[in-house]
């Protein structure tokens, strides 16, 4: 019989509180072999097979269906796969990992307020440099979502993959898109979230990949697992 | 449809060969820009909006290239390359392979590869001459392969703004109206604003910073941003400076007691963008629109005319050509003439053949300066597609 493969985040704070809540839940979950590995079985679930990967990871797993079911944030599901709800489904927000991915401006724009404002700007901003102002950021798709939603065009995105928070000081950027869980980091380097700059309200969720392949003892499986959490989020 | 077969393909070279020998007949000399090309000029003329549908990637180096996803651009470089002076008279023609991404999945109709055939002109003189020969001239090529059936759309970007020009309303007003010219939804609520309630905007601003400015001294009301930043201990940070935000602040707060837009004037700026029609009654409703008006009808307007009596003088009969002053609006680096040619069975999305004048694409290309710059691209695979009666 084929086994389903579940990947959790191999590791950080999202790995322990997934295991935590695993073991709340009466699940427990344990690497196979050397502590240093990638693979992890579920006490009492045989037909379970573990995957240690990394969040972003996770995200395309799903997206190609080399895993059943994992859990990683909704910011990368959303960044990776752009038709995630055909994709994928959402089983269970977790209660962690909270994570709000945000556009942020240096907090000496008293100009900018919206992200309408940070459209009037940019021509200006054009006349005088040459360019469009750079967003730095890793959520290059959902950057451009957003934007193309709010109807702003005018910029250019810059890859960041660490301390995006200070390209706007470094002067590598002019704005950033990333996540924060207070703001603090934020407001240490000199930025502030625009009015209407919260892009997702991510959180860390149960998911479930509609390419992989399912057999009806596989949904079982994922319907033992969904219940369990169920139940313990509910307790 | 992409030139997979034989057959496709030999029926594509053999249209281009009738296509460009129209061209170089004209005088166009034939160039083969680079299909890769640098992203930044893509990104920085067509903003961020291009990279959700081009090819970009990045080299072993780290440089951020493109698949060329029109030849314009390409043709722009390749004259800036070859001339000290980017002004110095050109005509080019071109016919090669173009790439765009199709986020929905690429189809017959939405191709992701596809061949243009066209032409361009730098450093004419004579704007209206230059924009009737490259329309005729696609016109002439089009019909050289056996197209007969075709209807011509026009626009043209130097009429909206010379709308703007006839109305009373301040400088600051009439430049924001054109940058939302591209974007039809905040265009509407820009006017709605400034019809309505044009200083909304500044009340968001400090009340003790507006205070202090000093109305159209841009270096004077810096320093004093300066001092109130200071003052709040907020540093300032990045490559924008005080001075840029500044003028902005100038600008908003102006609006805090400025008059509302006149209704007459909305309704002016709105009637324009209604007219639709024939290319002659079409002029004549918008010079009806502007009589009397502060600016008249002025320049653009001739030059609308002048253009339309120069395509009639090339033979092309003008109740074929319809003005539409919406058109062009999704376009966006075209600065005057927008134009494309429609044929039967394509639907309305999908033009034969398309260009316009494009001043400001030599400057964002590297040139140092606007350039006179007119051109037109022809879809190749879909001429072939009509003239084969519809069938691919």
């Amino acid at each position: 019989m084929s086994k389903l493969t579940l990947a959790i985040p191999s590791k950080g704070r999202l790995m322990e509180q997934t295991t935590e809540m695993f073991a709340r839940a009466g699940l427990t979950v344990s690497k196979v072999g050397h502590a240093r590995g990638y693979r992890g079985e579920i006490q009492g679930l045989p037909g379970v097979d573990v995957a240690y990967v990394s969040s972003s990871e996770i995200a395309s797993a799903l997206k190609n269906g080399s895993v059943h079911m994992g859990i990683t944030g909704e910011d990368l599901v959303r960044e990776t796969i752009s038709d995630a709800d055909t994709r994928l489904q959402f089983l269970r927000t977790l209660g962690f990992g909270f994570a709000d991915v945000v556009v942020a401006v240096p907090a000496w724009w008293i100009d900018v307020a919206t992200v309408a404002d940070l459209e009037a700007t940019s021509l200006p901003f054009r006349r005088v440099h040459g360019r469009w102002p750079r967003v730095a950021t890793k959520y290059m798709n959902l950057t451009r979502r957003f934007f193309t939603a709010k109807g702003f065009g005018d910029y250019r995105i810059v890859e960041s993959l660490g301390a995006t928070e200070g390209t706007c000081s470094a002067g590598t950027a002019e704005l950033i898109v990333d996540i924060t869980t207070t703001g603090e980091t934020l407001r240490a380097n000199g930025l502030r979230i625009l009015d209407d700059g919260v892009i997702l309200k991510s959180q860390a969720n149960l998911l479930a990949s509609n390419v992989a392949q399912w057999t009806p003892e596989l949904e079982d499986l994922r319907a033992g697992i969904v219940n369990s959490l169920t139940t313990l989020k509910s307790a | 449809m992409a030139a997979e077969s034989t057959q496709q393909f030999a029926a594509l070279e053999a249209q281009a060969q009738i296509l460009m020998t129209a061209f170089t007949k004209a005088g166009h000399e034939a160039v083969a820009p680079a299909v890769i090309q640098p992203a930044n000029v893509f990104l920085d003329v067509i903003g961020e909006s291009l990279r959700a549908r081009t090819y970009v990637f990045t080299d072993p180096e780290g440089t951020e290239l493109c698949l060329r996803p029109d030849l314009t651009v390409p043709a722009c470089r390749l004259h800036i390359a070859r001339n000290a002076n980017p002004a110095t008279p050109a005509k080019y023609c071109y016919n090669g392979p173009a790439f765009r991404f199709q986020p929905q999945g690429a189809d017959d109709a939405h191709p992701r590869e596809f061949r243009q055939a066209g032409i361009e002109r730098f450093g004419d003189m004579q704007a209206e001459t230059a924009e009737a020969q490259t329309i005729a001239l696609i016109l002439k090529a089009l019909e050289a392969t056996g197209l007969t059936d075709w209807s011509l759309q026009i626009g043209d970007l130097g009429l909206f703004r010379s709308v703007l020009n006839a109305v009373q309303m301040p400088e600051r007003w009439q430049k924001r109206l054109s940058e939302a010219f591209w974007r039809p939804d905040a265009f509407r609520a820009e006017l709605q604003r400034l019809t309505t309630a044009p200083g909304a905007a500044a009340k968001a601003l400090p009340a003790d910073l507006v205070a202090v400015l000093t109305p159209g001294d841009i270096a004077a009301s810096a320093s004093a941003i300066q001092t109130y930043l200071d003052g709040k201990a907020i540093e300032v940070i990045g490559t924008r400076t005080v001075e840029e935000m500044a003028e902005h602040i100038l600008d908003v707060a102006a609006d805090m007691s400025a008059e509302p837009l006149g209704a007459k004037s909305a309704a002016l700026i709105e009637s324009y963008v209604r007219v639709k029609g024939d290319a002659l009654s079409a002029g004549q409703t918008i010079s009806t629109l502007l009589a009397g008006t502060k600016g008249g009808t002025g320049a653009a307007l001739d030059a609308y005319d002048r253009r339309l009596a120069l395509l009639a003088n090339a033979g092309i009969s003008l109740n074929r050509v319809q003005f539409s002053a919406e058109f062009g609006r999704s376009l966006e680096y075209y600065t005057g003439l927008v134009f494309e040619v429609h044929a039967p069975g394509l639907g309305a999305d999908s033009p034969v053949a398309g260009g316009g004048r494009y001043d400001g694409l030599m400057r964002a290309a590297g040139a140092g300066a606007d350039v006179s710059a007119v051109g037109g691209a022809i879809h190749t695979e879909r001429l072939l597609t009509v003239l084969n009666g519809g069938r691919s």
